[in-house]
């Protein structure tokens, strides 16, 4: 996110947030026009490479299923959060990137896999937000 | 001979990680694990070697929904120790900040963790379809909560002012005051709120428990105070580990809390604190108690989100108090000079007691930590309210044993990454 993070600063109208609980992740959502949510996924039962980039949008009852259980489950994810969002009305338009992980255990650093993707998904990021920036002006 | 098992290998809607195993042979129970995986975390093993200045960052960060109980327990232990004297207001500034965090926790708990099983819905989501006012006015509730931490904290989740000796700014009076309004109207909410939850049905739970809370003289405890139990014991920070001890249990990486001497179980939390703090509730949480239906004495864990909504009412009613009468502390924070020795405290997290120990080297360096989360204090009390619970209801059909079973969890508000000082993101289903 860090590298994202400086091209994106560049660009008007655009947050770069770190965002901790699933909660804060709803209060975000309020108050945004487009959101690129960012984040690790785990896709259970094989289906994905790890280092896979990952793109899904939000639909009108939140993120697609497949990403929805892939994503961390505490008491209140960030996929819930989206839904909630959904549910209440309160949604913008949701744009989630992320990577599949190779495995996620205690330990410094990431997988050779992960680590090899990550300048694509910080390009992608760049370029996303970019076009859905533009999108969203009048 | 019958077999029935309940098999959660997730515990839904409580934080962090843990499975629930329960296996039954004629009416016979013949294994319950309330097995918590999430790995340990070690932060009591790396706080070793580092200065007690970086203690309370380190702290905040087991957990992200009561960073401000870790950084709490940790700085007044230390500055007991190293005798700081704290600038006039600032016992005041850390209670408001306690009481934000005590609304957003328990808001949470109350609206989106634990009332969709009391109101028959699957989830947060299924009840916001249903009944949309009602969350939207919990996320507003809850925000009031966060915001009162990012203005005094400087930032939301794992503050960062708190510091040993007080704060590293302290805000303005404009800046509190402007949270009234919001508070004032979060207060005119909760009698609705107190009928609501004293409508909801629950399933009887008639059980004796010891439950422990801090007590204080003046005010309903957060940071200061002694300790007691429902059972008539007295103790406090200094005698916390002779009298409650922490045990290996194998089939769980949370330590699990038992008394010394009778190796019973006890549990923490807002029912534990309303029961032996009855006499400090603020008007408006009295009026509230007996409209959720809680009469005390009440021991039955199925009351912890009627004593949430009691609770709430206190952190609003004490903000708006201490809010009204805000001078910042000046200086913010004092001159501190570490002192070797050991370091105790306990204050009351939004999920109960959380016990801190520091042993300190003579240059300030932490030579060794202890903590104990509340959540590991109720695993024990878990594990027993589940052994005593099912043989009542071994009647329902599967689905419904297991909702149950989750429920009597979901009491607790069990904060396992707390407990394991840990946050592990594997999910298998």
């Amino acid at each position: 996110m860090r590298e994202a993070s400086s091209a994106l600063h560049a660009s008007d109208g655009v947050e770069v947030i770190e965002a901790g609980p699933a909660s804060k992740v709803l209060d975000l959502l309020d108050g945004a026009d487009v959101v690129v949510l960012v984040d690790a996924v785990r896709t259970s039962g094989g289906g994905r490479q790890p280092g896979e980039l990952v793109r899904a949008e939000a639909g009108p009852s939140g993120l697609p299923a497949a990403i929805g259980s892939s994503l961390s489950s505490h008491g209140f994810g960030v996929a819930d959060a989206v839904a909630l969002a959904a549910t209440l009305g309160r949604m913008p338009r949701v744009v989630f990137l992320g990577i599949e992980a190779a495995g996620v255990t205690t330990g410094q650093g990431l997988s050779p896999e992960v680590e090899a993707t990550l300048p694509q998904l910080v390009a992608r990021i760049v370029t996303e937000s970019a076009a859905l920036a533009e999108d969203r002006e009048p | 001979m019958t077999h029935r098992s309940v098999e959660v290998p997730v515990i839904a809607r409580v934080e962090g990680e843990g499975a629930l195993h329960i296996k039954v042979e004629d009416e016979k129970i013949t294994d319950l694990r309330l097995e918590i995986y999430e790995p340990p975390r070690f932060f009591e093993a790396f706080l070793v070697g580092r200065h007690y200045s970086e203690v309370p960052d380190v702290v905040a960060r087991i957990c992200g929904i009561c960073p401000v109980a870790y950084q709490m327990s940790a700085a007044h232990g230390l500055e007991r120790l190293f005798d700081v004297q704290l600038p006039p207001g600032t016992r005041e500034l850390r209670r408001i900040l306690y009481c934000g965090e005590y609304i957003e926790s328990h808001v949470l708990h109350i609206f989106l963790l634990a009332a969709p099983d009391f109101l028959g819905y699957d989830d947060a989501i299924q009840l916001a379809a249903d009944k949309p006012d009602i969350v939207k006015m919990a996320l507003e509730m809850k925000r009031i909560g966060n915001d009162i931490m990012a203005t005094i904290g400087g930032r939301e989740i794992h503050p960062v002012s708190a510091r040993v000796g007080g704060f590293s700014k302290a805000p303005r009076p404009k800046d509190l005051q402007a949270f009234l309004p919001r508070l004032e109207w979060a207060l005119a909410q909760m009698p609705a709120i107190a009928d609501l939850v004293g409508s909801i049905p629950k399933p009887p739970f008639d059980r004796p428990a010891e439950m422990v809370s801090m007590v204080h003289p003046d005010e309903y405890p957060l940071n200061e105070g002694g300790l007691a139990s429902t059972e008539g014991k007295s103790f406090d920070s200094t005698t916390f580990e002779e009298v409650t001890k922490e045990l290996h249990v194998e089939h769980s990486n949370a330590l699990h809390s038992l008394m010394v001497g009778t190796d019973t179980p006890y549990f923490v939390g807002p029912l534990a604190r309303v029961n032996l703090n009855v006499d400090r509730l603020t008007p408006v949480a009295r009026e509230c108690l007996p409209r959720t239906g809680l009469s005390l004495p009440e021991p039955d864990p199925f009351f912890s989100m009627a004593a949430r909504v009691v609770e709430t009412a206190v952190a609003i009613e004490e903000a708006i108090r201490l809010i009204s009468a805000y001078e910042p502390p000046e200086p913010s924070m004092a001159e501190v000079t570490p002192k070797a020795g050991r370091a105790m405290w306990v204050t009351e997290a939004p999920r109960g007691i959380l016990y801190h120990r520091y042993d300190v080297n003579e240059d300030g360096t932490i030579r060794e930590a202890k903590i104990v989360p509340p959540t590991a204090q109720n695993f024990e009390h878990m594990e027993a309210d589940l052994r005593q619970f099912l043989p009542g209801v071994l009647d329902r059909p599967d689905e419904e044993l297991t909702r149950l079973c989750e429920m009597v969890v979901r009491n607790y508000d069990p904060c396992i990454s707390c407990a394991t000082h840990f946050l592990r993101l594997e999910i298998e289903r």
